[in-house]
């Protein structure tokens, strides 16, 4: 009985490691074997290749650093897009007056792509940082928005009737009743915005590289253009999807784990 | 104003309350020629079937609401606005699910009027006594979800309790527990309220409820309401010497009551269950309680 207890977790533990790394496993597999076999332009990329490509990339610094100047603008750009749509979706979901001067603006600008902006911040920014951030900026700040105001608008009455009845100011229900009710949705919104954040940034790094010929913009999209308009590197392109991939999923599990530590009276 | 009425805690004159149908723009009544005098220290049931406006009342009271016409009282100052003074136990708790056992009972003193002037060590200390006074030690960790329907109902009146108002409001407190566990919880909502205090001690409460056994065994005096448009068909003193115990009812008083009462009520009661007439009969004979 007792050995058996033991062993389970371990058991399924494994099991579940090796169902996860299977597709993986069998499509490098079939990806290696169609490159030596079928794969007749030389340049084709295979795994072997990308592998060594990656040693390289990250020896001679360039990766690491790339993937660190994108992902400080993911960061800083999704910070700001978290202040404003917090703030402004709060406002919007506890005030219908204000909801109703906003709307209009919001939901005209929301299915704008984020990349449709690119002219414009480059026009205005130039092709450095600033016009990087605000495209990134500008696509987590809908998710945030509308899932704050989803969130708000959802918030169960009683909790703030019964916070009015305990002479609690209204200011004060909306900081300890409205934002931590809110905050799943808020949370959700986080994951959300940034997964886009992290899309856009690479896409307008690519765009901005573009723009400017190889110029200013840097970062992993830039690095990707760069192969891709000067060196025709397909293993360094694959390398750079693969590491966009992997920090998105790191990304992603991050924020769980921050979800799980803010609210655990979820669990 | 006389001697007599300046001495109501609270006072309800005429009071009237319509809604209007937010798309339709249809008229209803909830209430309407509420008349009623609760005084201090006084504990007050009100009975009616569903729809007679009774948590409407309880809310024109809290000052959650605000009547169409008529005056609502307390301590001879007109109701504007919700007040810590008037403390709101909620029907499904109303606990807030990301705080625990302690902070839900702090809540009012952390963050409302109640905890003006006192120091930290002060409000632990108030919230410390009421979960002793409750019976929740060992459990002021835990989230609203991980307890029972008791527990909950039990960090509802603690955190109502902690927020030290002068009149309780409660709204069908107990309508979400099981028989048994509502039998223990109305015995110590009677010793928690002050049962065994002089008169002039004890908290002013007003009890809503559809249970009308539960009704004769909490109150001093049973406010019976009717539909259409809600309105107080009678009100009840209930003659039963306090402190009460379960026992109580095995008294006959406690019997002819809860039939007087039952008798106010059955023919709308029977109405809104599936628009039947109540069966003809004598008066105050066994008539089926569903219960």
């Amino acid at each position: 009985m007792t050995t058996r207890t033991a062993a389970a977790p371990n058991r399924t533990h494994w099991n579940s490691v090796l169902e996860a790394t299977l597709v993986p496993a069998l499509l490098v597999f079939a990806w290696q074997l169609w490159a030596m076999t079928l794969a007749t332009d030389p340049r084709s990329p295979s795994p072997t290749h990308v592998a060594t490509t990656f040693v390289d990339l990250v020896s001679n610094g360039g990766l690491i650093g790339a993937t660190l100047q994108s992902l400080g603008r993911v960061v800083v750009g999704f910070g700001l897009a978290l202040v404003c749509g917090v703030v402004l979706g709060l406002l919007m979901g506890s005030n219908r007056r204000i909801r109703d001067i906003f709307d209009p603006i919001v939901e005209s600008f929301r299915p704008i792509a984020p990349m449709a902006i690119l002219p414009v911040a480059i026009l205005w920014f130039g092709t450095g940082t600033p016009a990087a951030l605000s495209i990134v900026t500008y696509a987590a700040f809908f998710p945030l928005l509308v899932n704050t105001v989803h969130g708000v608008s959802r918030v169960d009455r009683k909790l703030v009737l019964a916070a009015m009845t305990m002479g609690v100011p209204r200011a004060r229900i909306l900081a300890r009743v409205i934002l931590p009710a809110a905050l799943p949705s808020i949370m959700l919104g986080s994951r959300l915005a940034m997964g886009v954040a992290w899309t856009a940034i690479i896409a307008a790094e690519l765009g901005v590289g573009a723009k400017s010929g190889g110029g200013g913009s840097g970062g992993i999209g830039q690095m990707m253009f760069v192969f891709y308009a000067y060196s025709i590197d397909l293993n360094a392109i694959v390398v750079c999807m693969i590491v966009v991939g992997v920090v998105a999923l790191l990304i992603d599990r991050l924020f769980r784990f921050v979800e799980y530590r803010l609210m655990p009276w979820r669990h | 104003m006389n001697q007599e009425t300046a001495m109501s805690k609270l006072r309800l004159r005429n009071v009237a309350k319509h809604f209007i149908a937010p798309r339709t723009g249809q008229l209803t009544t909830a209430v309407t020629d509420v008349n009623l005098d609760i005084e201090t220290g006084e504990f007050v049931c009100i009975v009616g079937p569903s729809g007679c406006g009774k948590s409407t009342v309880l809310n024109l009271i809290a000052g959650l609401d605000t009547p169409t016409s008529g005056t609502i009282e307390a301590n001879g100052a007109p109701i504007v606005a919700p007040g810590a003074d008037r403390g709101v136990m909620f029907q499904d708790y109303a606990l807030m699910p990301w705080m625990s056992v302690h902070d839900n009972i702090g809540f009012g003193l952390n963050y409302g009027t109640p905890g003006e002037g006192l120091t930290r060590e002060q409000r632990e200390k108030r919230i410390r006594h009421f979960v002793d006074l409750v019976r929740l030690n060992g459990s002021e960790k835990k989230y609203p979800h991980q307890l029972s329907g008791g527990m909950r109902q039990r960090v509802a009146l603690a955190r109502l309790l902690a927020n030290g108002p002068d009149i309780l409001l409660m709204d069908e407190p107990l309508g979400a527990l099981d028989s048994q566990t509502r039998l223990i919880l109305q015995v110590e909502l009677l010793r928690i309220w002050g049962e065994t205090a002089p008169r002039e001690q004890r908290k002013t409460a007003i009890f809503i409820t559809h249970d009308i056994e539960e009704a004769v065994f909490l109150g001093d005096r049973v406010v019976v309401m009717s539909t259409h448009p809600g309105r107080v068909k009678a009100i009840i003193p209930v003659d039963l010497p306090r402190p009460r115990s379960e026992h109580i009812r095995a008294d006959p008083r406690f019997g002819q009551l809860s039939d007087e009462i039952w008798d106010l009520i059955r023919d709308e009661a029977y109405r809104a269950i599936d628009g039947t007439e109540a069966p003809a009969g004598p008066k105050a004979t066994a008539v089926e309680k569903v219960e």
